[in-house]
């Protein structure tokens, strides 16, 4: 029905070529048609006025109608080209990459940073947490009690202790196992040992071929004090400020 | 890759059959101070010119065996090679006075060889076989 009213109301201007009449007339009916309808929200009196057909005849040829006619398409804000955001971004984007390549440079002319391990070594702190050991006394007596506070507080459970009385009633440890696979070097052994027994020394190059090596117990770990007393004993020297 | 004027400033320092060494272990020509020897003929130098060695490479240690090994170091070498002590050990008071009578030698990482650490119980065996005792037909078992 609409299409009816609209091919009536472009009546007047048929005197012009009949194809281009039959395109834009089409494409008027249609947007009348689509906007005429009393429920659309969108239609404002601008819109009305400039919309129908009775109020305002033109010729259908004088114009074309595009996507760009939908209310509120009216405005292209990206009109003149970007926008300041969008320049700023290509902007800053490509002095950074400039910047980026020029540090590239600079690397390029200057000596390696790389250190030739195992010739020469990265710092260590004397607090650093390697492999276990188990420190004596100056006297050469073995510190450990056998309290079990390490065996308790130990996170991974990597330590298993078995403790008698030796002869002379000293209480010492008969099995003092660290799975050092299990182990996650944290450190809590160390911090709960009252007599600084179990220690985590600074030796970081203990890997092993197979798993079997890394089961440690007593005589493995009072020998690695025993080789490593002196280090040891100077990173608590070192330390024993901080405590 | 290092410049040409250092390695040439190098080579003339050290001379070239140390060199030649050099380029077959920590492959790069370096010059310093020979800080010292250990027990086991590794020497150990130190260049803290910042001109001449980056900072974090101004020690190093020329290890005396073929088949080197960063376990070959002694712990009291280690201190110093990881920057952990200023001074070498032979310098070191505190190190000195810390080395208990009983220390014992320093024992390279064995892993891979027979002389490989194989754990074992340090405990008696909760349980044992069990050894079946015959007793001659006609005695008691009581
Ligand atoms: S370092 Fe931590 S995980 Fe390892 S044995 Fe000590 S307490 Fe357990
Ligand atoms: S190593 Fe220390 S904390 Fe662990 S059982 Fe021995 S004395 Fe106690």
């Amino acid at each position: 029905m609409s299409f009816v009213r609209a091919l009536v109301a472009a009546g007047p201007s048929t005197g012009l070529a009949a194809g281009r009449i039959t395109a834009s007339r089409l494409a008027l009916a249609y947007r009348w048609h689509s906007t005429q309808s009393p429920r659309d929200p969108l239609l404002t009196t601008e819109h009305k006025e400039h919309l129908i057909p009775e109020v305002q005849v033109r010729s259908p040829g004088a114009r074309i109608y595009t996507a760009a006619d939908e209310p509120g398409k009216d405005f292209d804000p990206y009109k003149d080209g970007p926008s300041a955001v969008d320049k700023a971004v290509h902007l800053f984007f490509f002095t950074e990459i400039i910047r980026g390549m020029w540090i590239v440079l600079e690397q390029f002319f200057r000596p390696p940073y790389t250190i030739m391990y195992p010739f020469e070594k990265g710092p260590l702190s004397p607090r650093f947490r390697g492999e276990h050991a188990l420190r004596r006394y100056p006297s050469g007596e073995e510190r450990c009690i056998a309290c079990k506070l390490c065996e308790a507080i130990c996170p991974a459970q990597a330590i298993t202790i078995e403790s008698e009385a030796r002869l002379d009633g000293s209480r010492r440890t008969t099995r003092y196992d660290i799975d050092m696979t299990k182990c996650i070097y944290c450190g809590f052994c160390q911090e709960a040992c009252p007599v600084d027994a179990i220690v985590e020394t600074q030796n970081q190059e203990f890997s092993t071929e197979t798993r079997e090596e890394l089961l440690y117990n007593k005589e493995k770990l009072l020998a690695n004090g025993d080789r490593a007393e002196a280090e040891i004993a100077a990173n608590l020297q070192a330390d024993h400020v901080y405590r | 890759m290092v410049s040409l004027a250092r390695t040439i400033r190098n080579i003339r320092r050290v001379g070239l059959r140390e060199w030649w060494r050099q380029m077959q272990y920590i492959g790069d020509a370096k010059s310093g101070r020979l800080v010292g020897t250990d027990q086991f003929g590794n020497r150990y130098f130190e260049n803290t010119n910042p001109e001449e060695e980056v900072p974090g490479r101004h020690r190093w240690v020329d290890y005396a065996q073929h088949e080197y090994n960063a376990t070959q170091v002694p712990p009291e070498w280690h201190s110093w090679i990881h920057h952990i002590r200023k001074d070498p050990p032979t310098q070191d008071p505190v190190m000195q006075n810390l080395s208990p009578p009983w220390k014992a030698p320093w024992i390279e990482n064995l892993t891979g060889t027979r002389g490989a650490f194989k754990t074992y119980n340090t405990t008696k065996p909760k349980y044992e076989a069990w050894e079946p005792k015959a007793i001659p037909r006609g005695q008691s078992s009581s």
